[in-house]
């Protein structure tokens, strides 16, 4: 199933979204639980602005010295033997990973949860290719069986209660029908376990990989990112340039972070350290470990003024917090990166002309600010997007128009005066020329404003 | 921080992410704590590389050839780190790590001189050169992907228990 | 001392109520308000939706008219915080104006900021009635960090109840120019505001931004809600 990107229908997605009474549920009862996990699991962190500060540093030097870090990875996962591949683009990371995997006649691949994975639509073209990709992540594994895109960057299947689950195992897998999380999750090991065991390959992203050692690090929670990055002869992994940090002992920091920013944890279940295949004298590891490195747009972005969202370590704690992700939900963004974040790396990746409305889906309400582990500066972003978007020509003719006369009355109290007055005079027009949206919200202008109220 | 300090530390975050923990004073008091830990899970996979291991396998009676068909593996482990009550499985040494991945039960038994105080002390003695696979692990195996609760026992073990020695 | 008033056009057009009882709290406490005639709009409406050009236009016209050293009072956080935080940047390439408006955010006070630290309001014994329940707008708790001052003087008033609202901070969906472009959520977000401050019992909502409070206004009407909504210069003043 190959989605399609509908950011354009943002307003028209958000609409349905708030209209879907289960969704609303879902979300309300993700972003309560959401909000107290994160407090509980910060409150004992001793310095945590000293902490962020730091995460923010290390990745400001990474961004600073990206080409010099990526080909310190490259060299590092090389010589401890892995074959490291460059992509430029998303047809490039495609094409490479399903030629690997053609290449060795793999016909049965189980794949860890890569949000890079869903950026490049790297499924579908597997298989058209004729090979079988099982999502083995929980809430991918729920949302590939209903033929859906995920909606949240850590818990894919956010948007579904236990009853919708319940039913979809009951239907799919011919199981006994129960809602109850502990019996599923059960149900989904015991599907899952053969088809580890019998995987021609594993497909891995990684949240980072560390340059000095060519190591890629994988934070799980399940298993089956183990499962998927060691059992199976050959292991692909797909990451995105950005995700490099000079050296492993700088791990720590975002071992702090991460956890307690994503799910309230202290720490994963699993943090896997891959480097290089399995070596003479070793009993673990792939006897085949190709790496990609995806670029997509990256070193552009990093070149420009948005860099800043390119520190970015996909913890997901911006849309936990978002008033506007919380109401509606991810797929009303309509590509894979949704929320704070999602707006604007989606804007950037696919472009403007596919994206702009996403621009507009925030109050700037800092929310997502307070809780960012790095500090992206996510609401300088999104502002900076908006004035792009103006420059570029995207915004309403409309509000072009609106904006030019505030300007104007702005800088002039007799245009402004003016303004007042004739708001107040056409009031009951603007509001029944279909202002209903917004004057039908707002009281009439006063009669008397207070620049003629006071002397 | 002293060892009797990180000793506690570690025993009790490895207790807040729900591993069954223990703390044996010697040798000597392994079968013990093994045989109540494993009870009647069966068939054992225990790899018999370390002193450790070979003082524990011959404990019991049905041992699987391959942790892939074993209920649950006994294995010494790397060591272990205070801070996030966390046990270290390396690959060094011809370790399966995977042989405390696939079974529901997982026993790791560490050496109480092997906990490390923080995460920056576990990386710093292993980021110089980093064996194949270095995997931390904290508990059991988990998810929270339906409704955002939580459900012990995914793809990774059910069951993890610590023996401290 | 002298004062220099910034209604804000919001206020100024639509709630000048707000702007008199800040001129009256300001001379109570021995401010002298003056209100400059030609002021117009911080700039933020255009800011904030993209438009740097007409948001500049606002800011120098802005920077003209509170010229001077007094300091700057106004009754609203994010026209405040857009001061502070947005207006060097704007002039980014003006010296002269660069200057001016690095000035202007340190003369600039948020009403409540103002009566806290420099009029000491909060121990002039000020009189309260009735429940009264606080939301705290984005911009001013987290732009300008104010986060105690409106509640320290809602707790200091004589008679009457202080309850608060859970999620005080939650966006209430106003967003400028976001509740005419996205209205839908825009009345999602009212609406579960609204529902918070009915959960509280209380029966007046008040806050530091006309904005908010008049989205949270609209989602009152909506639902037919009988909670007055008026600014915290309107109740402190009434307790004069």
């Amino acid at each position: 199933m190959s989605p399609e990107q509908t950011s354009l229908a943002f307003r028209e997605n958000s609409v349905r979204a708030l209209e879907d009474a289960a969704l609303r549920a879902a979300m309300k009862q993700a972003a309560d639980t959401f909000g107290t996990k994160r407090a509980d699991a910060f409150a004992p962190v001793a310095d945590l602005e000293a902490l962020r500060d730091r995460a923010s540093d290390i990745r400001e030097e990474v961004l600073a010295n990206l080409t010099m870090y990526v080909d310190r990875f490259v060299a590092s996962a090389t010589h401890a033997g892995a074959v490291v591949h460059r992509a430029n683009d998303a047809a490039a990371a495609r094409e490479l990973i399903r030629k690997i995997l053609a290449d060795r006649g793999a016909r049965r691949i189980v794949k860890g949860k890569s949000m890079v994975s869903e950026e490049v639509d790297l499924n579908s073209h597997l298989e058209a290719a004729g090979m079988e990709v099982v999502e083995t992540d929980l809430g991918e594994y729920i949302i590939q069986m209903e033929g859906e895109t995920p909606s949240h960057i850590i818990v894919p299947a956010i948007h579904k209660n236990r009853r919708q689950v319940g039913k979809l195992f009951a239907d799919r897998l011919g199981v006994p029908y129960s809602d109850d999380p502990q019996v599923l999750t059960k149900i989904a090991r015991k599907a899952l376990r053969e088809k580890f065991l019998t995987a021609d390959a594993g497909i891995s992203g990684a949240n980072f990989a560390a340059a000095d050692t060519g190591s890629l690090v994988l934070l799980t929670n399940e298993g089956n990112g183990r499962m998927v990055t060691t059992v199976p002869p050959l292991h692909v992994a797909i990451l995105s340039i950005e995700k490099m940090l000079p050296s492993l002992t700088d791990l720590p920091a975002f071992l702090r972070l991460l956890p307690r920013s994503a799910t309230g944890q202290t720490i994963t279940s699993y943090v896997s350290v891959i480097t290089g295949p399995r070596k003479a004298g070793d009993a673990t590891g792939a006897k085949e470990l190709h790496i990609v490195l995806l670029d997509n747009g990256r070193t552009e972005i990093n070149a420009g003024e948005s860099r800043g969202i390119l520190k970015c370590i996909r913890c997901g704690a911006c849309m936990n917090v978002c008033p506007v992700y919380r109401t509606v939900g991810g797929h009303a963004y309509g590509w894979t990166y949704p929320g704070p974040m999602g707006m604007i790396l989606t804007t950037l990746l696919t472009g403007m002309a596919k994206s702009h409305p996403l621009v507009d889906a925030s109050t700037v309400c800092g929310a997502c600010v307070e809780v960012c582990p790095v500090r992206v500066p996510l609401v300088d972003l999104i502002l900076e997007l908006r004035r792009r978007k103006v420059r570029e020509g995207f915004s309403d003719p409309k509000e072009k128009r609106g904006m030019a006369l505030f300007g104007k009355a702005a800088a002039s109290p007799l245009l402004f005066a003016l303004g007042q007055r004739l708001a107040g005079l056409l009031w009951p027009v603007v509001r029944s020329m279909g202002g209903k949206d917004v004057a039908g919200r707002m009281p009439a202008p006063a009669k008397t404003p207070l620049r003629r109220k006071l002397p | 921080m002293s060892g009797a300090d990180r000793e506690r530390l570690f025993l009790e975050n490895a207790a807040k992410a729900a591993a069954g923990t223990c703390s044996v004073r010697g040798t000597g008091d392994l079968p013990d704590a093994l045989g109540r830990i494993v009870a009647m899970d069966s068939p054992v996979y225990c790899p018999g590389v370390t002193e450790l291991e070979k003082a524990a396998a011959p404990l019991f009676p049905v041992r699987a050839a391959d942790y892939a068909d074993a209920a649950v593996t006994v294995e010494e482990v790397f060591g272990a780190i205070a801070e996030t009550g966390t046990i270290v499985c390396v690959s060094a040494g011809g370790r399966a790590v995977q042989a405390g991945l696939l079974p529901a039960h997982h026993v790791a038994i560490v050496r109480r001189e092997r906990i490390f105080g923080t995460l920056d002390d576990l990386f710093a003695a292993v980021s110089g050169a980093p064996p194949t696979n270095i995997t931390l692990v904290t508990g059991p195996s988990r998810t929270a992907d339906i409704e955002l609760t939580l459900a012990i026992g995914v793809h990774g073990p059910e069951k993890l228990d610590i023996i401290l020695v | 001392m002298r004062v220099l008033l910034f209604g804000t056009c919001l206020v100024d057009t639509f709630f000048p109520e707000a702007g008199e009882a800040t001129v009256r709290l300001l001379r109570r406490f021995g401010a002298d308000p003056v209100f400059p005639r030609g002021q117009t709009c911080c700039g933020q409406p255009a800011f904030n939706a993209g438009y740097e050009a007409q948001a500049r236009a606002a800011a120098e016209h802005f920077l003209w008219e509170f010229d001077g050293d007094a300091p700057i009072v106004t009754p609203s956080g994010s026209c405040a915080a857009m001061v502070k935080h947005h207006y060097p940047w704007l002039f980014r390439d003006d010296p002269k104006r660069l200057a001016q408006a690095k000035r202007a955010g340190e003369r600039i006070h948020e009403l409540t900021q103002f009566l806290v630290h420099v009029a000491k309001a909060h121990e002039a014994g000020l009189r309260g009635r009735g429940t009264v329940t606080y939301h705290s707008s984005c911009h001013l708790t987290r732009s300008l960090g104010v986060r105690e001052e409106p509640l320290t003087l809602l707790s200091s008033l004589k008679g009457g109840t202080f309850v608060p609202m859970p999620d005080a901070a939650r966006c209430c969906g106003f967003g400028g120019t976001f509740m005419a472009k996205l209205p839908e959520i825009s009345c999602a977000l009212a609406d579960e505001k609204a529902a918070s401050i009915e959960a509280t019992g209380a029966d007046t909502v008040t806050g530091c931004d006309s904005g908010c409070l008049m989205n949270i206004a609209d989602a009152m009407r909506r639902r037919g809600t009988k909670i007055r909504v008026a600014h915290i210069a309107q109740l402190l003043a009434e307790g004069l």
